[in-house]
């Protein structure tokens, strides 16, 4: 197999291969985006998900979330794009935001010592709450 | 896959010329059908990847054959991407989307539903008493229940995936997923081959509602589409939907149940 | 599963079972591998942060060696379980004569934060053959001090 495929490479945040990995964007405050990603993040599916996460980080919101909740598997691909995205944020003075509640999302940013990089939250209320 | 692939690199220059020809050109579709009978084994691999779930295989197969002949349109050589590496999220995503329209999630049976909750308690306790993620045999022991119960709701936990037990068990986002139909009759349903005892149910219907059904579970629209589609109010979708599960439930045979 | 060797672990001399799963070298069929990994560990006791790591570490090791792999080959993958720990040897024909996998990625990092030990075997190939490149880790039920 060559490269992962170019999956909603036009249109990241959309349905293009279908729910193997889907992510959403919306704006539930005029300042605050958020990302929901459901799915696997793996070699298949990094791409799309690098793709979903750069158009977060272009958003001109103040606030931006990625919300792993609905994300059952993520691998070292998927560590590496959220990584990316934290020197993006801090390139912006901000910290990004990351709603985690499954081990199989915390675990590997908790092993990996990642998860010191971003601002840890355990719902998206929470996540869009407070000022940081 | 590359040219030299023994099993599909004969398809590649096919799949390149497919999708160079104009949509009405009159080679697109013996091609087309050439292409699908050609990487059917992928379909057939992703379909039996599902067919543990209580599915008939056979409609898994045909789901997924829709999935590919998705991918085969929609695939664009040029990109420079290989085509297994778009065609097998897209099938895939075709199936666990047949799943969630089924609204399959019904026939979890109620007891790996509970223990799904107990043993997400059982673990947060336990992590916090130990210091440490437990074991199997811990939750088990804590609960009471065998090491294989807490091992079938583990693997539960694990493979509903994206429309997961967690979805279905907070209960005002579960209704949301799989409708609010769906949502009523879950309690009775839970146990209940889906598909095996709604067939006989469909003979019986008149034409319309028979349609109405068969957008609503086995193809991907909402009520407000249907309605669209036959001509009729989203209310009026709302009500023969309920008519037809009503009948349904009374028409449950106790034979049709698996535990 | 169609795509387990066997379904039944055979016993090796030492007592460790032992599951080989064998699948064309795509990432496409590395979801299934990591379900077999969790699968066995789960059934192994192992703690619930354990069968993360090494789900994960699969995942890693397999996706490094379908990297590297010649087209249309094998991904074989051989867990050896035994009563504290999980050795797993995956490996593949690589397609080119001086493939290597390379330990300097993040990716690597990773493996060796997941694995308590991981190690790369090159064997040169023969007759024509690509060399076959091969990834063994190992990973403890938990519990154990790192």
């Amino acid at each position: 197999m060559a490269e992962p495929a170019p999956l909603g490479s036009e249109s990241p945040a959309s349905e293009a291969a279908g729910d193997f990995l889907e992510a959403a964007m919306t704006r539930p405050r005029a300042d605050a985006a958020v990302l929901a990603v459901q799915g696997e993040v793996d070699t298949l599916t990094a791409t799309l998900f690098a793709d979903a996460v750069a158009e977060l980080m272009d958003a001109p919101e103040t606030t931006l979330v990625v919300d792993l909740t609905g994300v059952k598997f993520l691998a070292s691909s998927g560590l590496a794009v959220l990584i990316q995205a934290a020197h993006r944020a801090e390139e912006r003075n901000a910290r990004l935001r990351l709603v985690v509640t499954t081990r199989a999302v915390r675990r590997p940013l908790e092993i990996t010592g990642i998860d010191q990089l971003f601002d840890m939250h355990s719902d998206v209320h929470d996540a869009i709450g407070g000022d940081d | 896959m590359t040219r030299a692939d023994p099993e599909y690199g004969h398809l590649a220059p096919l799949l390149e010329r497919y999708s160079s020809l104009e949509p009405d050109h009159p080679d697109r579709e013996p091609l087309r059908e050439e292409l699908v009978r050609g990487f059917l084994p992928v379909a057939q691999h992703i379909a039996r990847r599902f067919s543990n779930r209580g599915e008939p295989l056979d409609d898994l197969v045909q789901v997924a054959t829709v999935g590919l002949i998705n991918a085969i349109d929609r695939y664009s050589p040029e990109r420079g991407s290989d085509f297994f590496s778009f065609a097998v999220p897209t099938i895939t995503g075709e199936v666990r989307r047949h799943f969630r329209d089924l609204g399959w999630s019904m026939r979890v049976p109620r007891r790996l539903k509970d223990l799904h909750v107990s043993i997400n308690g059982a673990v947060s306790e336990l992590s916090q008493n130990l210091g440490r993620a437990p074991k199997p045999s811990e939750i088990a022991e804590q609960l009471g229940v065998p090491v294989a119960d807490v091992l079938e709701g583990l693997e539960a936990s694990e493979a509903y995936r994206s429309s997961s037990l967690d979805e279905m068990l907070s209960s005002e986002q579960g209704s949301a997923t799989v409708g609010e139909l769906v949502g009523e009759a879950d309690a009775e349903l839970d146990r209940v081959d889906f598909r095996l005892a709604l067939r006989p149910v469909l003979s019986e219907l008149a034409e319309r509602e028979r349609t109405i059904v068969l957008l609503r579970f086995f193809g991907n629209m909402t009520q407000t589409q249907i309605a669209d589609r036959v001509g009729i109010s989203q209310m009026h979708v709302s009500r023969l939907l309920a008519q037809t599960l009503d009948r349904l439930r009374t028409r449950l045979d106790p034979e049709t149940r698996v535990s | 599963m169609s795509d387990l060797d066997g379904s039944s672990p055979a016993e090796t001399l030492d007592g460790a079972s032992t599951v080989e799963v064998r699948t064309s070298a795509s990432a496409a069929l590395i979801p299934t591998i990591r379900a077999v990994a969790s699968d066995l560990a789960a059934r192994a006791d192992f703690d619930l942060d354990a069968i993360s790591d090494l789900r994960m570490a699969v995942d890693e090791a397999c996706a490094t060696l379908v990297d590297v792999a010649a087209p249309s080959s094998t991904l074989q993958c051989t867990f050896l379980v035994r009563s504290e720990r999980i050795e797993v040897h995956a490996q593949v024909r690589a397609g080119h004569p001086d493939a290597v996998v390379s330990t300097d990625t993040f990716g690597w990092r990773v493996l060796q934060t997941l694995a308590d030990d991981v190690a790369v075997h090159h064997e040169p190939g023969s007759g024509g053959d690509g060399p076959t490149v091969g990834i063994r880790l190992d990973k403890r039920s938990g519990d154990l001090p790192r």
